[in-house]
């Protein structure tokens, strides 16, 4: 009797559970989050997705966080295994870590099964979507791609007495820039600071990655690289070719940048070119529209834009950015499947036009070598160019702690003009060593 | 007077006291509810922080805990950047604080005296004081910048440009970042001591007048001891601030040039947050911090109550 | 200061007291008096100087975008909304023909036009404004819960020997003294297990337990400066402990708990680390929202500002209410140990 009523209550206490547990699973999901930085291609997806809730029912939300706190938000969602979001656009290191650690939904199969992965250019797949390199695992579906590039002043650039001086001063015509040498040249020629007018506006702030990103254009062009395929740092991150190429980039610093940038990033050396400081400027093609508005910028009409320049042994290449849109591990089944069934619909052709005229940047081949994209903004060119040689930061999980190490001894020597080129790079290895020790890449 | 100042309460009277209702229940009822939540709400982060502080562990990793005893403390204490940011820490808090010592007590002394709109320029100069860190600290960045703001565009009116970028160079900016902090919390200083001023009797001075005492004797005598147990507060929590000042220092140097301004509370961000969330490590370096504020407090705390008990 | 200092009412002063109102004889010497005016210059001029920053963000928040980096900055410029508007609405960028088209269509608002100025359309109002109205929420009744609880133990540990009353005093000290940064994540994770995340309350007693130890010392600072004389009279009077606390001692605490408001108020308002990383959208405060004004293209310095200004606002109503008590004093030090 007694043990008969137990099993009874059991069974009552088994359906009562699983109605409560199950009841929220079942619910057919209405609405999808997506986080991702707050800026204006946010709010382009934003208005992409509306067709998506036209077409499914299902409302898209694009949780916008600013940059400087975007990457501990989603940190503290992993952390706390939360179901807050259920897509994250992700910053490309972020990669290693939310394969290895286990916070996103592996994408292999549902990309390959069909067929995502070659509609998208292989140098976007790869940093953007693959983990471990070459390793054909995919996590992430290339979103909005993005690299350095440069904007400058075309006004000054054509105008016929600067031409005529440049060529008395250097022997050659003025011009795009064709290598790093060629950019110092052009830089300096343009720095008066008794007109308040500097030849070129250099990242160099200290926080996330600023200075590293700025730095790497040049530092990858002069062969420099962060290790070897064997994770070797010595004669490569302090190369010959790596400390010219830093000492360069303090040079272009001193000799040529805009007062009040000693910690500046996108924002700024936008400011210093619409206050008409700079003659060039390096920024990410991403906030490049803001250069292409005239109400945003007084030079927009006579505003120029080139990719980086190369190396003097013929190297390019630009320091990549963007992200790849990835699904959060700790969502329920029928919210991952809604995901996977968004990002199938996102990678279409047709979607992808759609969200490069809305200002997008995507990285569907189609579109990106379509005569359509090339006119949707005047940097379009430059960009379809540069995302043939990009190239990025380390991505394994390590990154994290590696990255301020770099940051801090790069800032130090560019701006704090402390120590040499090769002291600065000496020690970034110094103190890299232990992290890849401890972690077993090397011994 | 001098009676009324010495009657202190005697054991007789407390007891008498307690005829109209229970002192003790009284001051449960006062402290209880103070504490109980100070407890509910510290006990976790606080133990839960010393407990991660011995392991390996990194709160985005999806790994439990791993126990490794004082490695965590040993790694930090043998990093020489750490001493450093301990040092820049030490000088950061030793001329903020004092600066805003001697500016905030002159300032409350000249305040002191009531005159015409005394009280709304007192008001006033308190704003500094209420807006929000973050803020400061990025709208300081327009105000120092050499081409558009107007810090240089003051010191050097006629050729702005010739000033230099506070922010570029290291001795520079850490005396930019001080001068901000002294802005904003002068007022704090300032607020407590005027409170202390106006606390002191008018007939200690009377007494020294007529003793032609020198003004000098005045300060030494009636004035700075009157105010110092206020005073004293009012170090005590701007040097906790200080120590731990992170959101200025964020949002105007980021820490830089280089490490030129690194305190151990943007060591602690940068180790705890920022892509490393090595959270075991940072907890270690937390209750280093936690440990020597507790030292330091403890000096200010011991000179308090020996001003007190005199 | 002779012609400021109340007279004690009956109520307050319990006992007589000597008499605190003589005419200072060496407060009327001409000396003294050319001293007096040379300081309140000086003091005047001081205040003036610490306010230019102050008046740099009032200016900024009325400028357009290039008036805010023109070179030399400006001082005299045509005022603007812009920085207001695109603070309280959402707006998204046009592009170059959209803006063209727009600036023919004739039956645009006047906020609108303000938008095209910055080449932007306004989709609808932003967050902000609600973001305010939880800062008042939260903040209010965290300091009022605050100071409420603070005086209460204040009084209690100034008046009575509590058992261990010094590491008491230390342990409510010590909580304020680990690093934010640290207990943000522990925190963090507690909130959402126990559901207080992205909570109005959750964050209430966050900012309450943050400012408890410095509302206690401080009021325990001010409180130890009342002469316990009174109380003890009233006592002996026949007022019970509860009635002198209240009648006595917090008239007499007044400049305390004004100081301790106003800086527990300035604390919670401000307050931004655990706001940022503890709530998403419903109880979001303001802080947060104004780095995130940054802006995709450049810093948005006028919105900044803007925002700034309107936030200060509040506090400074608040402040200005309680000068009368703020700047008071401790005024029964006739009878100070």
């Amino acid at each position: 009797m007694f043990k008969k009523s137990l099993f009874l209550l059991a069974i009552i206490a088994l359906v009562v559970a699983s109605v409560f547990v199950g009841s929220p699973a079942r619910a057919a999901v209405t609405e999808l989050k997506i986080i991702w930085a707050q800026w204006a291609p946010a709010d382009f997806l934003q208005t992409l997705v509306q067709d998506y809730e036209t077409k499914t029912g299902i409302k898209v939300t694009v949780i916008q966080e600013p940059w400087g706190t975007f990457g501990d938000r989603v940190a503290a969602e992993w952390a706390a295994n939360g179901d807050a979001f259920d897509m994250v656009i992700g910053d490309s290191q972020w990669l290693g870590q939310g394969a290895t650690q286990g916070h996103y939904v592996e994408l292999t199969e549902f990309m390959t099964a069909r067929g995502i992965e070659k509609t998208v250019t292989p140098a976007t797949l790869q940093y953007y979507g693959e983990y471990p390199p070459g390793s054909g695992k995919y996590w992430a579906y290339p979103t909005e791609g993005d690299a350095n590039g440069w904007a400058y002043r075309m006004d000054l650039f054509n105008d016929p007495a600067e031409k005529e001086a440049f060529k008395a001063q250097y022997g050659r015509d003025l011009g795009i820039p064709e290598t790093w040498d060629e950019l110092l040249e052009v830089a300096k020629f343009f720095t008066r600071p008794d007109k308040g007018l500097y030849g070129a506006a250099i990242y160099t702030q200290i926080d996330y990655d600023a200075i590293v990103m700025g730095f790497q254009n040049v530092f990858f062009s002069y062969g420099g690289d962060w290790y070897d395929e064997n994770f070797n740092m010595e004669g490569v991150l302090n190369s010959e070719g790596a400390v010219k190429a830093l000492e360069l980039y303090r040079e272009l610093y001193t000799c040529c940048s805009p007062p009040g940038l000693s910690n500046a990033f996108f924002q700024e050396t936008n400011d210093a070119f619409t206050s008409g400081q700079a003659a060039m400027i390096m920024n990410y093609f991403a906030f490049f529209p803001a250069l292409a508005n005239s109400a945003t910028n007084r030079f927009a009409e006579s505003t120029g834009y080139f990719s980086m320049p190369k190396g003097p042994d013929g190297l390019r290449f630009a320091a990549l950015g963007g992200q790849g849109i990835s699904i959060n591990a700790y969502i329920n089944d029928e919210r991952k499947q809604a995901s996977f069934d968004f990002i199938e619909w996102f990678a279409q052709d047709d979607v992808q036009l759609k969200w490069a005229q809305l200002g997008g940047y995507t990285c569907n081949i189609e579109v990106l070598n379509s005569q359509a994209f090339l006119d949707v903004a005047p940097f379009n060119a430059a960009f379809a160019e540069t995302m043939t040689f990009v190239k990025d930061f380390t991505n394994i999980p390590e990154y994290g702690a590696m990255l301020p190490i770099a940051q801090s001894a790069l800032h130090s020597y560019v701006v704090g003009g402390q120590g040499t080129a090769k002291e600065a790079l000496d020690n970034i290895i110094a103190e890299w060593t232990p992290i890849l020790q401890d972690a077993g890449y090397i011994q | 007077m001098t009676a009324l100042t010495q009657a202190a309460p005697t054991q007789a009277k407390q007891r008498a006291q307690r005829r109209h209702m229970s002192d003790g229940a009284l001051v449960r009822l006062f402290i209880f509810p103070t504490l109980i939540i100070l407890i509910l709400w510290n006990v976790f982060p606080l133990f839960y922080s010393l407990y991660l502080s011995f392991t390996r562990y990194s709160v985005i990793a999806n790994r439990a805990p791993e126990w490794i005893g004082f490695s965590n403390y040993t790694a930090i204490l043998s990093r020489p950047t750490f001493w450093q940011s301990f040092a820049t820490t030490g000088v950061y808090a030793l001329l903020s604080v004092g600066l805003q010592t001697v500016l905030g007590f002159s300032l409350a002394m000249l305040l002191r005296q009531k005159f015409k709109g005394s009280g709304f320029i007192t008001t006033l100069t308190l704003i500094p004081m209420m807006l929000s860190p973050v803020v400061v600290g990025m709208f300081w960045k327009l105000i120092y910048n050499p081409s558009y703001g107007i810090f240089n565009f003051l010191l050097n009116p006629t050729n702005p440009r010739l000033a230099t970028d506070m922010l570029a160079n290291p001795v520079s900016a850490m005396l930019a970042v001080v001068i901000v902090d002294v802005w904003m919390w002068t007022p704090f200083v300032m607020l407590l001591c005027l409170s202390g001023l106006n606390a002191i009797p008018d007939y200690l001075y009377e007494a020294a007048a007529i003793d032609r005492a020198s003004a000098w004797f005045q300060f030494r005598r009636i004035t700075l001891p009157q105010v110092a147990p206020l005073l004293l507060i009012a170090v005590l929590f701007r040097t906790i601030e200080a120590i731990k000042a992170f959101d200025l220092m964020m949002g105007l140097t980021g820490g830089g040039p280089g490490k030129s301004t690194e305190t151990v509370s943007i060591a602690l961000y940068r180790l705890a947050f920022s892509g490393q969330f090595n959270t075991g490590q940072a907890s270690a370096l937390a209750y280093i911090v936690l440990i020597i504020i507790i030292c330091i407090s403890n000096v200010y705390i011991r000179y308090l109550n020996k001003l007190r008990g005199e | 200061m002779t012609a400021t200092t109340p007279r004690p009412t009956f109520e307050q002063s319990g006992p007589r007291l000597p008499v605190v109102e003589s005419i200072r004889v060496d407060r009327v010497h001409p000396r003294a008096r050319i001293a007096g005016s040379v300081r309140a210059t000086l003091a005047i001029i001081l205040s003036l100087i610490s306010l230019i920053p102050v008046f740099w963000i009032v200016l900024t928040a009325f400028k357009t975008p290039t008036d805010v980096t023109a070179i030399p900055p400006k001082l005299i410029f045509e005022p603007s909304l812009t920085g207001f508007v695109s603070l309280l609405s959402d707006m998204r960028l046009l592009s170059q023909a959209e803006q063209e088209e727009r600036s023919q269509q004739p039956d645009l608002s006047w906020v609108d036009q303000i938008a095209l100025q910055i080449g932007r359309a306004i989709n609808g109002p932003s967050q902000y404004a609600r973001q305010l109205g939880n800062s008042v929420i939260i903040a209010g009744t965290s300091t009022l819960l605050s100071v409420v609880l603070g005086l209460l133990s204040a009084y209690a540990f100034s008046r009575f020997n509590i058992p261990a009353k010094g590491d008491l005093l230390f342990f409510i000290l010590s909580t304020r003294m680990l690093p934010p940064v640290v207990v943000t994540i522990p925190i963090f994770l507690m909130y959402r297990s126990i559901g207080l995340h992205d909570t109005h309350f959750g964050l209430i007693m966050l900012y309450t337990v943050f400012n408890l130890s410095f509302s206690v010392w401080l009021l325990k600072g001010f409180i130890d400066e009342i002469p316990r004389e009174y109380e003890e009279a009233a006592l002996v009077d026949g007022y019970t402990r509860l009635q002198t606390f209240f009648r006595i001692v917090i008239p007499q605490a007044r400049t305390g708990i004004a100081a301790t408001t106003v800086f527990c108020l300035i604390f919670a308002w401000n307050e931004y680390a655990f706001a940022l990383m503890l709530t998403t959208q419903n109880a979001r405060t303001a802080p947060p929202s104004i780095p995130s004004i940054l802006g995709s293209g450049g810093i948005e310095w006028n919105t900044i500002a803007a925002g700034a200004l309107l936030f200060l606002i509040p506090v400074v109503i608040v402040t200005f209410a309680l000068r009368q008590h703020l700047l008071r004093g401790v005024t029964f030090g006739a009878v100070r140990k």
